[in-house]
């Protein structure tokens, strides 16, 4: 499953990028995160309870950044586990230029979710990330102060 | 596999649904027919430590005429619209529709309220409730409140309801003598998620359609009105150019959503297919 | 941490009372607790029909019905209707069309049917195949199932009792 997007934050590339990388605003944005805890420069660890519908699936995971470079982009790979309800792997990308309005934060991600969830779940987990990644960045845009306008919606490739 | 243990307690009446539900919070999910939720805790896919039964909250269970009101309340299960004179009457739509939702045995528990709570996109009643302009009759700590279908289906599985909240029951304008409907569902096999589906309702004068309102299901994360085909029909006769004509706008309007069966373009192509033979039927 | 709830039902005419789990559904309470092997489980998602049950006089899903609800309610299943009114001329019928070979969707689909002859014996045979799309077969092809059904609302659409199947 495959996630492309672009999001314009009003808050300058500097700002975006210390928020990015700020667990406590992380924890603010995640929709139903309840646990994050920086385990080293490149190491999150997180607990994210999913609501979508009738489903709660409660995960734990971790994402581990690599090709920093910083107020400018990074690849991030993250593994999750969970429990009975299945695990989610992927990678992504984000980019953040600087924009008129503020920043423009570009993003691809590429996962698999496994599992019950992969299985049964697979008839909307396309809409269930663009959904989450939305929610993300509504959350995380208030975390900044600033707002967002949508450049073009989280488009999905499966 | 089997559900994790939960707890179980049965409210008596709504008053004490809604106070359980106001204590446990996140911990808790309401059963009522139990045919989404049951599904979901033998997979785990959730794990509440409780279940809230509202199968004993009495008065969410008529089916009642009120003025020019048809009042379905929550627990009303798809089988007793199915077989209900006074929904023949007054929603004939629904009667139409009720066939399609999955099987007889999960129809005979299944309920109204349970399908619109959840708004998931392939499911029929949400986009009945759009067709008939319904209002959500919605109860929680802080009172009753209603809101208009058009404004409950927000986002994928997302509806206005707050947590705390329970949906008691749709208000329906009585069906007009001068109204239509149609209902259209796409299904690989009977039963089946639909693939596109599509919930229509006009009224007209003399010929001429008054109110038309088309709610797809199954093509984007939300039921979803063809807003720029509707208008286009109101104030005109139904022929052969306004159907071609409509059917290109409502395929131009909605953004569809693959899903894990059917590409966007299936979906644009099927909805138009689904929008004509509606509008044909409707025609005379 | 014990959930435990005390439960009494009309199980196929009896009363019983039980103590069980919340999480333990319908069949599986029927199954391991009472030993009534009629009902099946297949996909424990209510897509399969092979765990269908009556409850409170309408077919439901056994494993999308938990045991607790079913207090104050009246259960039946296969093993109580079996030889008696409808299920007996679906039991000859099924007999006589070969319309079940390893038996497992046989008692989902006696009762399935048995609630179409009550409340659409008017049926024709697309109406009957729409109608059992919510049992799976996976050894007769549904034919023999369907001629089975057709030749009881038949049967008592000409008000004839159905022929018992004997041995030539």
């Amino acid at each position: 499953m495959e996630l492309k997007g672009e999001q314009l934050i009003a808050a300058p590339v500097s700002k975006v990028w210390l928020g990015l990388n700020d667990v406590t605003v992380l924890h603010a944005s995640i929709p139903g995160c309840e646990e994050i805890e920086r385990i080293s420069e490149e190491e999150v660890r997180a607990k994210v309870m999913f609501k979508i519908g009738p489903v709660r699936a409660r995960f734990s995971g971790r994402l581990i950044l690599s090709d920093i470079v910083p107020n400018a982009s990074c690849s991030m790979a993250f593994e999750g586990s969970g429990g009975a309800a299945g695990f989610a792997k992927g990678k992504a990308r984000v980019e953040l230029i600087g924009a008129e309005g503020g920043t423009l934060v570009r993003y691809s991600t590429e996962a698999s979710i496994g599992g019950k969830l992969g299985q049964i779940g697979g008839r909307l987990i396309s809409a269930s990330a663009k959904k989450i990644a939305d929610d993300f960045f509504l959350a995380f845009a208030n975390e900044l102060g600033g707002e967002i306008s949508l450049v073009s919606d989280a488009k999905l490739d499966d | 596999m089997k559900a994790a243990a939960f707890d179980y307690v049965k409210a008596k009446n709504l008053t004490e649904a809604i106070a359980l539900l106001s204590e446990h919070g996140e911990d808790a999910q309401l059963i009522a027919g139990g045919q989404t939720l049951l599904a979901t805790l033998n997979l785990r896919l959730s794990e509440p430590s409780i279940l809230i039964d509202i199968t004993a909250v009495s008065e969410l269970k008529d089916i009642s005429l009120h003025g020019n009101i048809l009042r379905i309340g929550a627990l009303v299960t798809h089988t007793e619209i199915e077989r209900s004179d006074l929904i023949a009457q007054h929603a004939p739509l629904l009667t139409e529709a009720a066939p399609h939702i999955a099987h007889r045995a999960i129809r005979n528990l299944g309920t109204w309220g349970g399908s619109l709570a959840y708004g998931d996109p392939a499911a029929e009643w949400p986009a009945c409730s759009l067709a008939l302009d319904a209002v959500m009759v919605i109860q929680g700590p802080d009172g009753v409140r209603k809101v208009s279908a058009k404004d409950f289906f927000i986002d994928l599985y997302t509806t206005t309801l707050q947590a705390d909240e329970i949906l008691v029951a749709s208000e329906i304008p009585l069906a007009s003598s001068n109204q239509d409907h149609c209902f259209q569902e796409l299904a690989r096999r009977h039963g089946d998620y639909a693939a596109v589906g599509l919930a229509a309702m006009i009224r007209k004068d003399k010929g001429e359609v008054q109110t038309c309102r088309l709610a797809f299901f199954s093509v984007a994360a939300i039921p979803t009105m063809a807003t720029k085909a509707q208008a286009f029909i109101e104030g005109k006769s139904i022929d052969a150019a306004v159907i071609q004509q409509a059917v290109n706008l409502a395929r131009e309007e909605i953004e569809t959503l693959a899903d894990i069966t059917n590409s966007q373009e299936t979906k644009t192509h099927l909805l138009g297919v689904l929008l004509e033979r509606a509008l044909t039927k409707m025609m005379p | 941490m014990n959930h435990k709830k005390q439960i009494t039902m009309m199980l196929n005419g009896k009363q019983i009372s039980a103590e069980i789990e919340p999480r333990r559904h319908l069949v599986d309470f029927l199954r391991e607790d009472l030993g009534l092997k009629g009902p099946h489980l297949g996909c424990e998602q209510g897509a399969c029909g092979a765990c269908t049950v009556r409850v409170n006089g309408q077919i439901v899903r056994g494993c999308l019905y938990l045991a607790v609800q079913a207090d104050g309610a009246t259960i039946e299943t296969v093993e109580g209707l079996t030889e008696q009114g409808v299920l007996s001329d679906l039991q000859e019928a099924f007999l006589r069309h070969n319309a079940l070979q390893c038996g497992f969707c046989t008692s989902g689909m006696l009762l399935a049917a048995a609630e179409l002859i009550e409340h659409q014996p008017k049926s024709n045979r697309e109406q009957i195949r729409e109608w059992i799309s919510g049992n799976y077969c996976r050894c007769t092809g549904y034919h023999s199932i369907v001629d089975a059904i057709m030749e009881v609302l038949e049967a008592r659409a000409d008000g004839r009792k159905v022929k018992p199947v004997t041995a030539a």
